[in-house]
């Protein structure tokens, strides 16, 4: 990579509230096909595009980020040259105007400016997809452009993505503004949160941003410079999720139980690395019925499970069925339980008899530590 | 040294009963248990024991082994003073390139290793046994009882006794004879070939060892039974617990099918004692929507679209649409294509099982071992 950038990945601001998973973790912490976490996501792309300085901002809960990044060594960064850094803010309420990536990057200033690398990218710790950011950065410095962004054309807006922002780009792909996704058509360009730009314009927009309004985000402040800068768009191909709502999780998850879609994502000259917790492999009693799923390592399953996805050391027991559904680490479901289109938070416990099911249109959840 | 105690694991030669498996990594690098390595046993054991410093003794380079233990990092064995060591037979000023002649000797090559660090006392292991072990615990025990060895035994069934060493007792555990595969044991508590000896002594004997003509320079046939003539305490501490050798096919397998059995007393998911191992980026497994798994020990990355009863699953294997997986053990990256039907057989490492083809026997009296590819009906 001839040219060098830091990376910078973000939290999600207070406009995106995930209902129950949310309450007890930030988006980045939540745990994603029952293996990873979707903050590892970010960061092995960053590692794998060779950014091995990497700043994470953390608004609120940092506990879960904290132990689950650690070193950051399992991201194959290297431990001497490279670094990955936990940054916090002080504002600790998740859902305050006041608590968006430019008051991170402003109480954090100090450092950024001590980067000595001339670009950065920002990615958020909100999103799944794959992206070289080499490349992407290459790109960027040969287009001449000022800031460049990361898009994503769907054709499910209006039901999904909502929220999310999306990126308003003339035929030649210069952005013209960042609106909000009010789910009013279908097609959309939906902004994927990432940034290609200079360090030096970065520390400026920051800068400005503050100066205009402390409610002000990074993706506001760029949007009102549209037109005094060169703002680009780049189109990212390969698989996309946000993960900005229980629906938009439980269909990012569910949706990767299609092997095809998850082999995009998934390459071996593409690892994505996460912390591992040593758990042994996953037992299968002559009672389990598993079809079309995707299991963690350490469980016991002597129920069936069916196009469902099983977190680490879960115990399916005996005549329980798991059906479209996505089971957290540490949970138990009894005998006989049935489990319908539902988000089962870690630690559960569901006792015997007791069946749970999500609506048509939106998942179930149980909460973290529940016992039903 | 937080324990005062170093540990070397007698890695062996080639090991050779388990045949092609280990042509091209050592023994202690095989794989066992979905996700394991046989190595990580003694070295997870060592780790969760508080001891720092293992050397692994090995014969024969093996680029594989050195790089695997190289990362210690894998078994938290990696805090400042604290590391794995692959030690082969090395030149030495005195003395020209020779090989190990025996497990002591191995040891007797490695004094300067072993000063280095000048503990107080030698853990000396043997790197084909999987099982769990506290020897913290038998530390105690050893310091308990002043003793100047202290070996780990296991009860074994009687009418089995004769094809082990065998440990005869007084009742305060102190060792009062040794008999290698006794034809009429008086004992059934057979060495697991696990000591712990004060260094000063050892150090001391084994020199003498080393110049000892008559001496084929073994633990079992020379150096404890010199120890018991010299009148020295050598106590038995008495394991209980799952233990397995692993050296041949057929026991590797049995080792593998034992994690299917309800009543295995080897927990490997126990988060007091937890089993250490490599880290690999892949998937979590991948169950296919034709899929059945009965019985079945299964780790992450692997796929399966086919049929799996009472077998084991490594790493990256995968069993395709309409294949049957029986009573078998598929070590990493072996591959089950389509229609294929694997009957008691263990495929090593990377094998490929051709569409539709047939290997292996219900009721066959031994394991087959796949080690090559198997072509398929169609190719």
């Amino acid at each position: 990579m001839a040219n060098k950038a830091f990376g910078i990945i973000t939290s999600a601001g207070g406009n995106f509230h995930v209902e129950g998973l949310h309450d007890y973790r930030p988006i980045g912490a939540f745990s994603f096909l029952g293996r990873y976490r979707v903050i590892d996501f970010p960061i092995s792309n960053m590692s794998n595009s060779g950014i091995d300085q990497i700043q994470v901002y953390v608004s609120s809960r940092p506990r879960s980020i904290a132990e689950h990044i650690g070193t950051g060594r399992h991201y194959n960064i290297n431990s001497k040259r490279g670094k990955i850094q936990l940054l916090f803010t002080q504002i600790n309420n998740p859902m305050s105007v006041y608590n968006n990536n430019i008051a991170g990057f402003i109480e954090n200033m100090e450092i950024i400016e001590r980067m000595h690398l001339p670009y950065v990218v920002i990615a958020p710790s909100y999103m799944i997809y794959k992206q070289d950011y080499s490349r992407l950065l290459d790109e960027h410095v040969e287009s001449g452009a000022d800031v460049t962004l990361l898009y994503h054309k769907v054709s499910d807006a209006r039901d999904a993505y909502i929220g999310c922002s999306v990126l308003n780009i003339n035929k030649q792909k210069g952005v013209l503004s960042i609106t909000p996704n009010m789910g009013t058509a279908k097609e959309k360009n939906i902004f994927m949160d990432t940034y290609v730009m200079s360090k030096e314009i970065f520390m400026d927009l920051a800068r400005q941003a503050r100066a205009q309004s402390s409610a002000f985000t990074l993706s506001d402040i760029v949007s009102a410079k549209c037109e005094e800068l060169d703002v680009r768009g780049v189109s990212h191909r390969g698989t996309f999720a946000s993960i900005t709502s229980l629906n938009d999780y439980y269909n990012a998850n569910l949706g990767l139980l299609d092997l095809d879609k998850a082999d995009d994502l998934f390459r071996s000259n593409w690892p994505i690395y996460t912390r591992t917790t040593n758990a042994c492999p996953t037992q299968y009693y002559d009672t389990a019925d598993v079809k079309k799923s995707m299991i963690a390592n350490g469980c016991l399953i002597e129920g069936k499970v069916e196009n469902s996805i099983i977190g680490r050391d879960v115990h399916i027991r005996k005549g329980a069925v798991v059906r479209d559904s996505i089971v957290l680490a540490y949970s138990d479901i009894g005998e006989g339980v049935k489990i319908y289109k539902t988000v089962v938070d870690k630690w559960a416990k569901i006792t015997s008899g007791n069946e749970i099911k999500g609506t048509l249109d939106h998942p179930g959840y149980v909460k973290r530590n529940d016992k039903i | 040294m937080s324990s005062n105690m170093l540990a070397m694991i007698l890695a062996g030669g080639r090991g050779s009963r388990l045949h092609e498996l280990t042509n091209r990594v050592a023994k202690p690098a095989v794989a066992y248990g979905g996700k394991y390595k046989i190595i990580d046993f003694p070295l997870s054991n060592c780790a969760n024991s508080g001891i720092d410093v293992v050397g692994v003794l090995t014969q024969y380079e093996s680029v594989l082994l050195n790089s695997y233990v190289a990362a210690g990092t894998r078994w938290g064995l990696d805090t400042k003073d604290s590391g794995v060591f692959v030690l082969t037979p090395r030149e030495k000023a005195d003395a020209g390139l020779d090989v190990y002649r025996g497990t002591a000797d191995a040891i007797s090559q490695n004094i300067d290793f072993i000063d280095n660090y000048d503990p107080e006392y030698l853990l000396v292991l043997s790197g084909d046994h999987i099982y769990k072990m506290n020897y913290a615990k038998m530390l105690e025990f050893h310091k308990e009882h002043n003793a100047d060895a202290t070996i780990a035994v296991i009860g074994v069934p009687m009418k089995e006794a004769s094809r082990f060493g065998i440990m005869n007792t007084d009742g305060n555990g102190k060792i009062t004879e040794f008999e290698e595969k006794p034809a009429k044991p008086k004992s059934n508590l057979a060495s697991m070939g696990i000591y712990i000896f004060n260094w000063k002594l050892m150090r001391k004997m084994l020199l003498k060892d080393m110049k000892d003509p008559n001496s084929s320079h073994d633990f079992g046939k020379d150096f404890i039974p010199v120890m018991l003539n010299e009148g020295r305490t050598l106590c038995a501490w008495e394991f209980k617990g799952y233990w397995k050798d692993v050296g041949t096919i057929d026991s590797l397998w049995e080792a593998n099918m034992d994690l299917l059995d309800d009543k295995n007393t080897l927990d490997l998911n126990d988060p007091t004692w937890r089993i250490y191992t490599e880290d690999v980026a892949v998937l979590p497994q991948y169950v296919g929507p034709e899929a059945k798994i009965k019985r079945a020990y299964i780790t992450q990355g692997v796929e399966v679209e086919g049929s799996v009863t009472n077998s084991v699953l490594f790493t990256n294997s995968q069993v395709g649409k309409g294949a049957k997986v029986i009573d078998s053990v598929l070590m990493p990256g072996a591959v089950v294509e389509e229609g294929a039907t694997v009957t008691r057989a263990l495929v090593a490492d990377g094998v490929r099982i051709g569409k539709g083809a047939v290997v292996g026997k219900k009721n066959s009296e031994n394991i087959l071992l796949v080690a090559d590819h198997v072509k398929g009906k169609e190719d």
